[in-house]
């Protein structure tokens, strides 16, 4: 299984606005690797950028090797699929009809049955509310329908824009276990951007530190959780 | 007297289908391309029309007038979105303006082409069911029959496709439905022929019934403004609701107090729910 990223040298600015200046990063296939960094950083829009829903103003985004051009969907025939910040079901359409949005392009060598069943089982939650409107599950239960829309694509990279935003401890700690199980299981690569510098890093065999739209600094997941500066800026110890 | 009320029920249902075709093609195109449609009407109109030469002139047979109505709005419409709409696409104002010109521009080329007189259309079928002194019509039991059909199919289609999915997830988000791969630059001309065709459709099955001419497309539309606010927008349960109970309530006001009172009772019973409910009967609250 395939899934190498290599993002180099990417800008986005939206309006006089640079979002993203000069960032350069990458994922070998299989990694999980974090990008953490405080509010305005840019790691949305980077996420954003990859998958061509907002322009880049320069930089190239490579995934195994071949370009991926900067125009919706493009990333997606690539593989990549993201679950995007504050979760964006479709609110009005059932749980089962979210998921199989996440299927629409249709790509991907397996039969769709077997990957929603596969989904199923990672959130038995979402098969007991399958039919239910998305927008009355709770917030966690969004975020694994969010997860779950995402592989429904049949990604090689998995984009995850903070899955821990707005939810309880317990439950951040049931999606972490899960995130590592569909990494282990499918070896699909994970991006995994997150504001919970703990739970990232530990995840992640890399870790990059986003600051102003730049990489400021990079290292193996233990590294940085054990870098005084990470500590002090993002762990409040 | 109960003939009177069967038969003024049996009008409303047919008012009450007839906008309900009218603003499902409505809301679909605001929900997919935020354009309020002011040309909706006139793809009734043209359906309406189109309706009277296949079945009245040329003598084809009813269902292949309609389906003539379907194909040609469905061609029409996806062209219309290309040359007027997309190059206001991302810009509400304007594109509600261009849609005020391209009805002014249909209604006076259909002026133009077929003159200002009504034609009247033949019914479809003659003769009358009766069932146990309740007398209907059979030409009215065909167009209820046949909205009911299309609205079935459509419903079938939103709900149960992998394309009707997409529409749907279009219209609530468009940046991660494209994100997955719904291309919108299909999609928008998708939606807009699917509105002119419901509209179409709903001017064919009801030409017997309300006429034929080059300003017939004005009430519908307006109709469809109505039923879409009253219902709530983009609700699909709400627009059954609203357009069963605005027929209804039109049909039996008129037969019982006239045409005029019928508007009265119609514009006060919106002013009222509105006031109670401002997103309609079962809207979202949301822009
Ligand atoms: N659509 C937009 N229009 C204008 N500016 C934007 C837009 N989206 C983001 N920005 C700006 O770009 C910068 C980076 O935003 P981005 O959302 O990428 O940050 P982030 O790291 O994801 O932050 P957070 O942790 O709060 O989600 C911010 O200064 C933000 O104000
Ligand atoms: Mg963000």
């Amino acid at each position: 299984m395939l899934g190498q990223l290599e993002v180099s040298n990417l800008i986005v600015r939206y309006g006089p606005v640079e979002a993203v200046r000069d960032l350069s990063f990458s994922a070998d296939a299989g990694q999980i690797v974090a990008l953490i960094g405080a509010n305005g950083a840019g790691k949305s829009t980077t996420l954003k950028a990859i998958m061509g829903l907002c322009e880049r103003l320069q930089g190239s985004v490579r995934v195994d090797g071949e370009d991926v051009r900067s125009r919706p969907g493009a990333a997606l025939a690539h593989g990549v699929a993201l679950s995007p910040e504050g979760r964006r079901m479709f609110a009005r359409m059932t749980v089962q009809d979210n998921l199989l949005m996440g299927a629409y392009s249709g790509q991907g060598q397996r039969p769709q049955k077997e990957v929603l069943e596969q989904v199923y089982q990672y959130f038995p939650r979402l098969k007991e509310r399958r039919k239910q409107m998305a927008g009355s599950l709770s917030g966690g239960e969004q975020q694994m329908a969010a997860i779950g829309r995402a592989l429904m694509a049949q990604p090689r990279i998995l984009m995850l824009d903070e899955p821990s935003l707005g939810i309880a401890p317990i439950i951040v700690a049931d999606i972490a276990r899960i995130i590592h199980e569909i990494n282990k299981d499918t070896g699909v690569t994970v991006i995994l951007v997150e504001q919970n510098a703990q739970m990232a890093l530990q995840l992640a065999s890399r870790g990059y530190v986003l600051e102003s739209g730049q990489i400021e600094l990079s290292g193996t997941g233990e590294e940085l959780l054990a870098n005084p500066d990470v500590r002090k800026a993002y762990l409040g110890t | 007297m109960s003939f009177l009320i069967i038969q003024s029920l049996v009008n409303g249902v047919i008012l009450g289908l007839l906008y309900l075709l009218m603003a499902i093609g409505f809301t679909l195109v605001f929900g997919i391309m935020r354009v309020v449609n002011f040309a909706h009407g006139e793809f009734y109109m043209l359906g309406a029309f189109a309706a009277y030469f296949a079945f009245a002139v040329a003598g084809l047979p009813y269902p292949v007038a309609v389906a003539g109505a379907f194909g040609g709005a469905i061609v029409l419409g996806a062209i219309i979105e290309r040359v007027v709409f997309r190059p206001f696409r991302g810009d509400e104002l304007s594109g509600m303006i261009a849609s005020i010109g391209l009805a002014l521009i249909l209604q006076n080329l259909a002026l133009i082409a077929f003159g200002p007189d009504p034609l009247s259309m033949p019914s479809l079928v003659s003769g009358a069911y009766n069932w146990g002194g309740i007398i209907l019509p059979k030409s009215r039991v065909v167009v209820i029959l046949g909205s009911m059909v299309i609205l079935a199919i459509f419903y079938y289609f939103l709900m149960h496709t992998r394309t009707g999915r997409a529409l749907r997830a279009l219209v609530q988000d468009r940046e991660i439905a494209a994100a997955y791969g719904v291309r919108v630059e299909l999609m928008y001309p998708l939606g807009l022929a699917l509105g002119a065709a419901l509209a179409a459709m709903a001017g064919a099955f009801m030409a017997p019934l309300f006429g034929v001419s080059p300003f017939v497309g004005g009430t519908p539309l307006l109709k469809a403004f109505i039923v879409v606010i009253l219902g709530g927008l983009g609700s699909i349960p709400g627009a059954v609701i609203a357009s069963m109970l605005l027929g209804l309530i039109e049909s039996t006001t008129s037969t019982f107090f006239g045409a005029s009172t019928a508007d009265i009772v119609v514009f006060a019973l919106v002013i009222a729910v509105l006031l109670v409910r401002p997103s309609g009967l079962l809207g979202h609250k949301e822009a």
